[in-house]
């Protein structure tokens, strides 16, 4: 038998009046050179203009364990059995499901059908989000939050009708319950056809080309500065900001390199989880401790950083440099020094809604048993509420890094390219509702060599 | 040496003919008593072959637009009906291929079709209903709609039709038009065989599964540990064996004595992919299989469900369908690319053996 390419299904799914059916006959009129077989659940009353389009009811079909991760859809399953016997017909698939349609069960189907999963491959989730009613409906209903959290491409259809400082709130709370997904903005689901088709959304290199940072965990502070410094005194100048106070860690020997930054955010981390020491300007700044500096006064402020003998001193600070034009200066010479290196850190907020992201980013190696077992454990207890899970894992004694995606309950983990010259490190992303990030964080570190 | 065993019966597959069809054939059958080979493609092809030479008698193009689905050839084997997308079913003559009736359906999938055993009537499904049509194109029966899709149809006796759908199987007297039985488990059942006794229901299930029930007895097993989900089964004649498959091996369950719950089934491994198509042969204990590798083989089992290939051949792609000629002297063989394969079928044994001359 000859080898032959999966064929790509993307899966459009959005409430009732949320564009999708405009969306799929743009894409359909749109010259692209391919030939899309479409798989309708939800018979609008737009037609359709296409040859390939086949209407089915959504099946949902649980099986006897009982366990909703196994749960699949019968009628994609029995359709697209068919259609695999006709691949010389198309190249694509797109599967428009219900308003109410779980994704859960569509996604699962591409793991857990064998004959299925040996003919397709799931290549994206694209959910259409009503700029002017989502916000309501995520409160009313599981299956919205759900399409949301599911989604490797919101849309945000219909930003005519609301007006910007409105779609910036929306879309920071729909990138607080789903940090993987890229949104787009459009009126009447007009979207470049590329950013719906042929995603390789599962992909996890696209979404870090696309968002470096998405993977981070979010910090207490902003921004970290690592000032080379001769022995001596020195003073912290700070001008008026937007805060009355500023929250500071300083760390004597601090690195640069980015795995050294890490560390020394993690340790700052944890020095802000204690109460800060309140210091007024004209006082000496102590190293290794959580301290709040005041602000209140008209002007200049100056804090005093004594050296003993030459050191990288890294300054973890609440908000950016900027905000306050923060400046190092040698006592007595009157000169600036800069800054050797900054970084800008995720910054913590609230989190209202159930459905959220987590990121696990660790270097070095796991021991893949280990591994297995804390996925597994993870995975059962959890999957229930683990909407999606990707990642790289750097397994010990592999020279490929492993890739792996999983739905609920189900994933697969599959040799990728070789490290190289990169550093080993594991990346990994849950979306889930009400995942507890400590206790997932401390599973993962666990399984670290 | 008192225990001397017979010799194993050798048979082999001999050259026969090849054909081609214009796409993925999907369907295959014989008819007027193995005088001919019918061959259906995706597409909606219909081709009608010599059964000895392999000569073309005759073909019809675009017979369902949107598609062939299903084919069955009825059990006299002077006509056959075929049904498709476009929700219809088309009952031809054999011969020279003319369409007698054509039944409209409305919109939906036309996935299944089984003829009585007796031939007097026609079962349909198409969607969450069946329907049941007599040999001239007479509605006889409908249904109710099924809580899910009709995922397989078979007979139990001349009047007596079995359903499978999500989470049962229902057996209908299309006759007195009541439900005679209804059994229940919760799972997405993808194939269902009934012993010819009508006795033994067997259905594959979503869940990597063969779930049984005895209607005699009430009892039913779960047969579990499939790799995959097992969409093809076949019953031997003498309803002893139940050849199982939802990966590259077949596993073969022995209903003798108080099997086959607790016992060990019978295992076949010549295949490297998948099984795609499944077939006892009309009598006697030889099961052929199809595979996705496009490899056919024919294996002679044994009472406990184990057995020997006794022949093999190489049908070149996946194995749409295959199909043993009413005498079992020649094993039909259709691939997705369209290529039919027969091969005259031979097997000597010791013994002349019951059920192959």
């Amino acid at each position: 038998m000859s080898i032959k390419e999966k064929v790509p299904v993307t899966i459009l799914t959005g409430f009732l009046g949320s564009g999708k059916t405009t969306l799929l006959n743009r894409i359909l009129s749109e010259e692209h050179g391919k030939r899309i077989a479409v798989i309708e659940n939800e018979y609008g009353e737009v037609g359709i203009d296409q040859g390939l389009v086949i209407n089915a009811d959504e099946e949902v079909f649980e099986m006897s364990n009982g366990c909703i991760c196994c749960t699949v859809r019968g009628d994609l399953i029995r359709v697209l059995g068919n259609l695999m016997k006709r691949r010389d017909k198309f190249d694509y698939v797109l599967v428009e499901t219900t308003g109410l349609a779980d994704p859960g069960p569509v996604a699962q189907t591409f793991f857990m059908d064998e004959e299925i999963s040996s003919e397709f491959t799931l290549d994206g989730i694209v959910t259409l989000v009503d700029a002017a009613h989502i916000d309501q409906q995520l409160g009313r209903s599981d299956e919205s939050s759900e399409q949301v959290a599911f989604a490797d491409v919101l849309v945000l259809n219909k930003t005519d009708l609301v007006s910007d400082d409105a779609l910036d709130t929306l879309e920071s709370r729909l990138r607080d319950m789903n940090r993987m997904t890229r949104i787009i903005r459009a009126e009447n689901a007009k979207v470049p056809i590329e950013t719906v088709l042929n995603l390789s959304a599962f992909d996890l290199d696209q979404i870090l080309k696309r968002r470096p940072t998405f993977l981070e965990p979010e910090y207490p502070f902003e921004w970290t500065g690592v000032y080379d410094l001769d022995a001596g005194k020195y003073e912290l100048m700070l001008e008026e900001g937007p805060d009355p106070e500023m929250s500071l860690v300083a760390l004597a020997n601090q690195g640069e390199s980015e795995e050294e930054l890490k560390d020394g955010a993690e340790s700052s981390v944890r020095l802000y989880a204690e109460k800060a020491n309140s210091l007024d300007p004209g006082n000496t700044i102590p190293y290794g401790e959580h301290i709040n500096l005041k602000l209140e006064d008209k002007g200049n402020k100056s804090f005093i950083l004594n050296i003993e003998k030459p050191t990288k001193i890294g300054l973890f600070t609440q908000h950016t440099a900027e905000e306050f034009n923060m400046k190092v200066i040698k006592s007595y010479e009157n000169k600036e020094i800069p800054f050797n290196t900054e970084r800008f850190w995720q910054a913590e907020h609230e989190h209202d809604d159930e459905v959220s992201s987590i990121a696990i980013e660790r270097f070095g190696d796991v021991d893949p048993e280990k591994l297995n077992t804390w996925m597994g454990r993870l995975l059962s207890e959890k999957g229930v509420d683990i909407f999606r899970t990707k990642g790289f894992i750097s397994y010990s004694g592999n020279p490929r890094r492993i890739v792996f995606q999983g739905v609920h309950m189900l994933f697969t983990a599959q040799p990728d390219k070789e490290w190289g010259n990169e550093p080993r490190r594991n990346q990994l992303v849950f979306i889930g509702r009400n995942l507890n990030e400590k206790e997932m964080q401390e599973g993962f570190d666990k399984c670290l060599i | 040496m008192p225990d001397i065993e017979p010799f194993s019966p050798r048979g082999m597959f001999h050259e026969g003919w090849t054909a081609k069809v214009n796409d993925y054939a999907i369907a295959c059958g014989w008819a007027l008593k193995g005088k001919q080979f019918i061959v259906g493609d995706v597409a909606g092809g219909l081709f009608a072959f010599e059964g000895d030479t392999g000569k073309i008698i005759w073909k019809k193009e675009n017979t369902h637009s949107g598609g062939l689905l299903a084919m069955a050839i009825h059990p006299e084997g002077e006509i056959f009906a075929t049904s498709g997308q476009d929700g219809n079913v088309q009952i031809f003559n054999c011969d020279e291929g003319k369409v007698i009736k054509t039944l409209d359906l409305g919109k939906g999938w036309v996935e299944h079709l089984k003829w009585s055993n007796d031939g007097l009537f026609l079962a349909i499904a198409s969607s969450k209903k069946v329907y049941v049509f007599n040999e001239v194109g007479e509605e006889k029966w409908i249904s109710e709609d099924h809580p899910s899709t009709v995922s397989a149809i078979t007979w139990s006796n001349k009047n007596e039709l079995a359903t499978a759908c999500y989470g049962r199987v229902t057996f209908f007297d299309i006759v007195n038009n009541k439900t005679n039985q209804k059994l229940e488990w919760q799972g997405s059942l993808v194939s269902m065989e009934l012993s010819p006794d009508g006795d033994i229901v067997a259905c594959g299930s979503q869940d990597n599964s063969v779930h049984f029930w005895r209607r005699s007895t009430g009892m039913d097993a779960e047969m579990t540990g499939y790799p995959g989900k097992p969409s093809h089964l076949s019953f031997d004649d003498s309803g002893k064996l139940l050849a199982t498959s939802g990966s590259e091996r077949i596993t073969v369950w022995s209903f003798i004595g108080n099997g086959p719950e607790g016992t060990m089934p019978g295992e076949l491994c010549h295949h490297t992919e998948p099984i795609s198509s499944l077939a006892f042969s009309n009598k006697g204990m030889l099961v052929a299989s199809g595979s996705r590798d496009g490899s056919v083989v024919a294996s002679f089992l044994k009472k406990d469900g184990n057995g020997d290939p006794v022949g093999a051949a190489f049908a070149g792609d996946l194995v749409g369908a295959i199909s043993w000629r009413p005498d079992d002297c020649a094993l039909a063989a259709v691939n997705a690319k369209g290529v039919v394969n027969v091969w005259k079928f031979k097997v000597r044994t010791n013994l002349f053996s019951k059920g192959f001359k």
